[in-house]
């Protein structure tokens, strides 16, 4: 089993694989679909409490979703030099990537000054075929959308609003990418957020190698 | 995506306008005039009046708000699945889109209790029983529910709401891209998606003719159909 599978929740998870996706297959093979929007709506924290709002916090969050969709950007760059890529898969790749693009410029002109300089994005073999470019997308989608969900409630009102024009957009993405991979666009009936450890982790699974400057 | 005034004669008995909470001088007067005062029991708004504190109050207009739209959605995706016109790859987005939203609906009525709003009474005209005329309705929806989340999350106050909303929003945009797909369209059009705010939302459903009764408590207007 590849490794991307760990993050598909529709898959069984490996023997070892990360506790999220343990979780997720739980809920995926029938502990209840419902029971994650069930905890949340019931109260509980769906992590330990998290500082209150404020724009300082605003351009850490900010910051991390900057990286992610760097690394996307950088991946479907990739993805169309490579070529080799026909059919939906290259017209997803081909939209996608705009898509992206547009996502860090709109962030790096919100953060101004206190936007990161840019991570160096090793991708090692993950364009290497039409099959694993379909894989990485699909990985990169679903870690990139569970990041804006686990952030976005963390963010003051001004940045969440333009942060939720966002989301929605990799959650159409991630559909679209499982879709053509033969998965089930919509697996659960809430998704899950996922902590940025658990996404760093997530894009080291996938192959992904992100170095930032210090 | 604003709605000529022509399509207001369309809400019958201000079904959509009481839905949606969007008071009228004509409802207001019609209710007066009825004496239904248990009308306002039922409504999502008047549960507000109750609630301990202005930000409660805020939620739970919201989430009946959303509560509201999931009714919509549940009950046209299980119509669709009980009709049976659907085949393959549609009817399998039936299924799994229309199992979702009914676990959004339980979710909201669960926790709102008895501040929830009632189901409405519905008529889908016939898009349940046709795979093309389910296929752009269902398109309608879901770009609809993601973009009346996406207006509505920033007014949430308590986190676990916030969060849930959060989660919900993002598989409706999921729901949004698969059945674009089979509609044969873009699923992600554009780079950035854009809220409707809540008139809107309201001007557009009422343009459907679909909710045809505001919600009952009692006997004979029970909801035909609650997802």
């Amino acid at each position: 089993m590849h490794v991307l599978d760990r993050f598909d929740c529709s898959t069984p998870a490996s023997a070892g694989a990360l506790t999220r996706a343990s979780f997720l297959r739980r809920v995926a093979l029938g502990a209840g679909a419902t029971s994650a929007v069930m905890v949340a709506v019931l109260g509980l924290p769906p992590r330990p409490a998290a500082s209150t709002p404020s724009t300082q916090a605003d351009e850490a969050i900010l910051n991390f979703l900057l990286l992610l969709e760097r690394v996307q950007a950088a991946f479907y760059a990739q993805a169309r030099q490579a070529g080799a890529l026909d059919g939906e898969l290259r017209q997803f790749v081909d939209v996608v990537a705009e898509h992206e693009r547009a996502h860090v410029e709109q962030l790096v002109e919100a953060l101004g000054d206190a936007a990161d300089p840019p991570p160096r994005v090793q991708l090692e073999s993950a364009t290497a075929d039409a099959a694993r470019v379909g894989a990485t997308a699909v990985a990169l989608e679903d870690l990139a959308l569970a990041s804006y969900n686990d952030q976005v409630p963390h963010l003051t009102p001004a940045g969440m609003r333009p942060a939720l024009r966002v989301s929605s957009v990799e959650a159409r993405h991630a559909a679209w990418a499982r879709d053509l991979a033969g998965k089930v666009p919509a697996p659960l009936a809430a998704d899950e957020p996922l902590s940025e450890d658990a996404v760093r982790a997530g894009l080291r699974a996938a192959g992904i190698s992100v170095q930032e400057p210090p | 995506m604003s709605l000529p005034g022509w399509l207001a004669p369309y809400d019958r008995d201000g079904a959509i306008a009481e839905a949606f909470g969007v008071f009228t001088r004509r409802h207001a007067l019609h209710a007066a005039a009825a004496g239904v005062s248990a009308a306002a029991g039922v409504h999502g708004l008047a549960a507000d009046a109750q609630a301990a504190s202005s930000s409660d109050r805020g939620d739970v207009a919201v989430l009946n708000y959303a509560l509201t739209l999931e009714y919509i959605q549940a009950a046209f995706y299980s119509e669709a699945e009980r009709a049976g016109a659907l085949r393959g790859p549609l009817a399998e987005q039936a299924r799994v889109v229309g199992a979702h939203e009914r676990a959004h609906v339980a979710a909201f009525r669960r926790v709102l209790g008895t501040q929830a709003v009632a189901a409405p009474r519905f008529d889908f005209r016939g898009t349940t029983e046709d795979a093309d005329a389910f296929r752009k309705t269902a398109v309608a929806f879901e770009d609809l529910a993601v973009a009346a989340y996406k207006d509505q999350i920033p007014l949430l106050q308590q986190p676990a709401f916030l969060a849930a909303a959060v989660a919900i929003h993002s598989v409706e945009a999921r729901h949004a891209a698969w059945i674009r797909r089979l509609a044969g369209v873009l699923p992600a059009a554009h780079a950035f998606d854009d809220p409707l705010p809540r008139a809107e939302v309201a001007r557009l459903v009422a343009s459907t003719r679909f909710v045809v009764s505001r919600p009952r408590t009692t006997g004979a207007g029970a909801p035909r159909l609650t997802g």
